[in-house]
C-alpha cells in the first residue's frame, strides 16, 4: 500500500440533537492520506449531517472534527485546503456556470483563470456561458466539482455525487476521483450505495442511525461481511465438483448452469481444475450478495426516523 | 475587500440589478413630478390650523422646496436599495448558495460584515444617481417656480449629504432585516408592505393615539424608521417637529440593533 499512515480528517464522538432525533450519534472515524474514503450508509444515516459538521456549516452539539488537527472554521484559506461537493443545485439559477466560480475566486482571492481551467477539468466549457439553470442534474454536479477544485486542494469531500447521474456519469465521475486520489489527494465520498464504493473507494465507513457500524479498508471490511465465493462453468461440473471437495471447497449448482464456489479463492479452484484436467469456460470471484449483507447489518437503522 | 467585491459580483452577475432599475426609474419620475405639483399648487393659506399653515409656509420657503426637490426620489429609491440589500441575505437561502458562501469564508461576521459594505454601496450607487438626475431636472423645474437653484445654500448640500447618510443606513437595515427574515419573498413582500403602506398606517396609529390618548404619542412618532429617515433630511427644522439629530439617532440605532442582531443569528445558524 505504502499510503502514509496519517489521518487528514478526524471525526471525534460527534454528536448532533434535532429537536427529537439524535441525526449523528457520538460517531467517532478518521479518514487517512492520499485514499478514497467511501462514506457509507441508508438514507437518514445521518452522512449530510456529519459532513456539514466536518465543514463548519451545522454546529455539533457534541465532538467535534478536525482536519489536520484544525476545525474547518479555524483553516487559513479553507478553500485551498478542502474541496467540498454538497447539494448539486447549490447556485443562482440566473447565473452562467462561469460566474459562479468566478464569484468564488474573488471571494477567496484566487484569479479567475482558476474558473476556466477547473470548468476544462470537468469538461464544462462548452457550456461555461450557459445559465445555470439550463443545466442538466449531471452538469450541476461537474460544476460542484470544479467549484470544490478551484483551490487544488489536498482534501475533497463529496456528498453523494452519484445521485441522479447517468451509468456514464458515474463511470466518469469514479475515473475522476480516481486520478484525483492517485495524485495524492485524500478523497471522502459519501453514499448510500455499497456496489458504487466497491469500485471506488480504498476504505469505508459505515454508518447507519447516526452511528459507526464498521470502518476499515474496503476488502477487509466486506470480506467480514461475505464470504468471497467463485462463480464457475464448465462442461465437466462432476469432475470439478469431486476435485474441489478434496480442497474442501463447496459447490453449489445455480439455475443458469454455472456452478458457485465457496471456500476457496479463484486461484485455488483454478488449480484444481488444472490438477484434474478440467476445462473452464469461466472463472470470476464474486462476493455473495453484499448489498444483502449491508442491509442486513443496518436494518433496523434505516428508513425514516 | 475580497468580500465586499465579491457580493456586488453576486449582483452584478444576476438579473436583480437592472429588474430593480427599470422598476426605480418610473417611481423616481413620479416623485419628481409630485414633488413639483405640490409646490406649484399648494398655498398656506390652505391650511386649516394656525400650526399647519406655519408649517406649510415653512415648507413653502425656497430653501425647503429646494431641499425636498433635490432629494427627489427618495422615498423609493431607499425603497429599492432595502429590497435589493434584503435581498443580497435572502438569496443566498433561496438560491442554496449559502452553503458555497460559508464554505468559502467560514467566519460569517465576515461575510454578513461584506453583506453590510456592498449594500451601503448599492446605496451609495443609487443616491448618486438620483442625485445627479435631480441636478439635472430640478434647475429648470425651480426657474418655473419662479425661484433660483438654490445651489449656493449650504442647507441644499447638507440635505443632499443627509439623504446619501438616509440611504447607506437604511442599506443596513435592510441586511440586518434580511438576516431576519431569511425567506425570500416574505422578505420582499413584508419589507415593501410595510415601507409604502406602514408609514401612513403608523401615521394614522400615531394621530389617534395622540388625538384621543395623550399629546406626547406625537414626539414619539419619530421612532417609526421612514418618518425619521424623512425628518433627518428636512432642510431647516419645522415647526412643531423634533430636532434634526434625533432622526439620524433613530436610524443609525435601529441599523446598528438590525446589524448586530443579523451578525449574531447568523453566525449560530446551520446552514442545511
Ligand atoms: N435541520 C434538520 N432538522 C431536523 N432533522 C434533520 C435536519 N437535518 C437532517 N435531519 C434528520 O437527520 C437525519 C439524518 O439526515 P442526513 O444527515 O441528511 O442523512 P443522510 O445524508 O445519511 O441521508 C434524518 O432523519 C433527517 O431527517
Ligand atoms: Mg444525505
Amino acid at each position: 500500500m505504502g499510503a502514509p499512515a496519517s489521518d487528514d480528517i478526524v471525526v471525534d464522538h460527534l454528536t448532533k440533537q434535532y429537536k427529537k432525533l439524535r441525526a449523528v450519534d457520538d460517531l467517532s472515524f478518521s479518514v487517512r492520506s492520499g485514499r478514497v474514503t467511501g462514506f457509507l450508509g441508508p438514507n437518514g444515516a445521518g452522512k449530510t449531517t456529519t459532513l456539514r459538521m466536518l465543514l463548519g456549516l451545522v454546529t455539533p452539539t457534541a465532538g467535534n472534527a478536525t482536519f489536520g488537527g484544525q476545525k474547518y472554521t479555524d483553516l487559513h484559506d479553507p478553500i485551498r485546503q478542502v474541496g467540498a461537493v454538497l447539494e448539486a443545485s447549490s447556485a443562482h439559477r440566473g447565473r452562467s456556470g462561469r460566474n459562479h466560480l468566478r464569484m468564488i475566486c474573488r471571494a477567496a482571492g484566487l484569479p479567475d483563470s482558476r474558473a476556466d481551467e477547473t470548468l476544462e477539468l470537468v469538461g464544462l466549457t462548452p457550456a461555461a456561458k450557459r445559465k445555470f439553470k439550463g443545466y442538466s442534474l449531471g452538469m450541476k454536479q461537474r460544476l460542484g466539482i470544479a467549484a470544490a477544485m478551484l483551490g487544488n486542494p489536498k482534501v475533497l469531500i463529496l456528498d453523494e455525487p452519484a445521485n441522479g447521474l447517468d451509468p456514464e456519469g458515474i463511470r466518469w465521475m469514479r475515473d475522476l476521483l480516481k486520478a484525483l486520489a492517485a495524485e495524492g489527494r485524500t478523497v471522502l465520498v459519501s453514499s448510500h450505495l455499497l456496489g458504487e464504493m466497491q469500485l471506488l473507494a480504498d476504505d469505508v465507513v459505515i454508518v447507519a442511525a447516526g452511528k459507526l457500524i464498521r470502518q476499515g479498508p474496503v476488502d477487509e471490511v466486506l470480506g467480514s461481511m461475505g464470504a468471497a465465493q467463485v462463480r464457475v462453468r464448465t462442461p465437466q461440473a462432476a469432475e470439478l465438483t469431486t476435485a474441489l471437495a478434496a480442497i474442501d471447497a463447496k459447490v453449489s449448482p445455480q439455475s443458469d448452469g454455472s456452478l458457485l464456489v465457496s471456500g476457496a479463492e479463484a486461484a485455488a479452484v483454478g488449480h484444481a481444475a488444472f490438477t484434474a484436467s478440467v476445462e473452464l469456460h469461466e472463472l470470476v470471484s464474486e462476493r455473495g450478495d453484499l448489498e444483502q449483507v449491508f442491509l442486513q447489518l443496518t436494518a433496523g437503522m434505516a428508513g425514516i426516523r | 475587500m475580497n468580500l465586499i467585491n465579491a457580493e456586488l459580483f453576486k449582483l452584478r452577475t444576476t438579473a436583480i440589478w437592472w429588474i430593480m432599475g427599470i422598476v426605480l426609474l418610473p417611481l423616481y419620475a413620479a416623485s419628481v413630478l409630485a414633488n413639483w405639483a405640490q409646490f406649484a399648487n399648494t398655498s398656506p393659506d390652505d391650511a386649516a390650523g394656525t400650526d399647519q399653515a406655519e408649517q406649510v409656509r415653512a415648507a413653502l420657503e425656497p430653501i425647503n422646496v429646494a431641499t425636498s426637490l433635490y432629494t427627489s426620489g427618495q422615498f423609493f429609491g431607499i425603497l429599492i436599495v432595502l429590497l435589493l440589500s434584503a435581498i443580497i441575505v435572502t438569496s443566498e437561502f433561496f438560491h442554496l448558495t449559502a452553503t458555497t458562501t460559508f464554505l468559502v469564508t467560514p467566519k460569517r461576521e465576515s461575510v454578513i460584515l461584506a453583506k453590510f459594505g456592498a449594500a451601503a454601496i448599492v446605496g451609495v450607487f443609487v443616491w448618486l444617481l438620483t442625485t445627479v438626475l435631480n441636478m439635472i431636472v430640478v434647475p429648470p423645474i425651480m426657474s418655473q417656480l419662479d425661484l433660483s437653484t438654490q445651489l449656493g445654500e449650504g442647507a441644499v448640500w447638507r440635505a443632499i449629504g443627509l439623504n446619501l447618510l438616509a440611504f447607506v443606513l437604511w442599506a443596513v437595515l435592510g441586511v440586518g432585516l434580511g438576516v431576519l427574515i431569511r425567506n425570500q419573498l416574505a422578505a420582499t413582500l413584508i419589507l415593501g408592505i410595510v415601507y409604502v403602506i406602514g408609514t401612513s398606517v403608523v401615521g394614522l396609529i400615531f394621530y389617534l393615539l395622540t388625538q384621543y390618548v395623550a399629546h406626547w404619542f406625537e414626539n414619539l412618532q419619530v421612532l417609526v424608521p421612514t418618518t425619521a429617515s424623512a425628518l433627518m433630511i428636512s432642510g431647516t427644522e419645522l415647526p412643531g417637529n423634533p430636532p434634526r439629530w434625533v432622526g439620524a439617532a433613530v436610524l443609525i440605532g435601529y441599523a446598528i440593533v438590525a446589524g448586530v442582531v443579523g451578525t449574531l443569528i447568523t453566525k449560530r445558524r446551520d446552514i442545511s
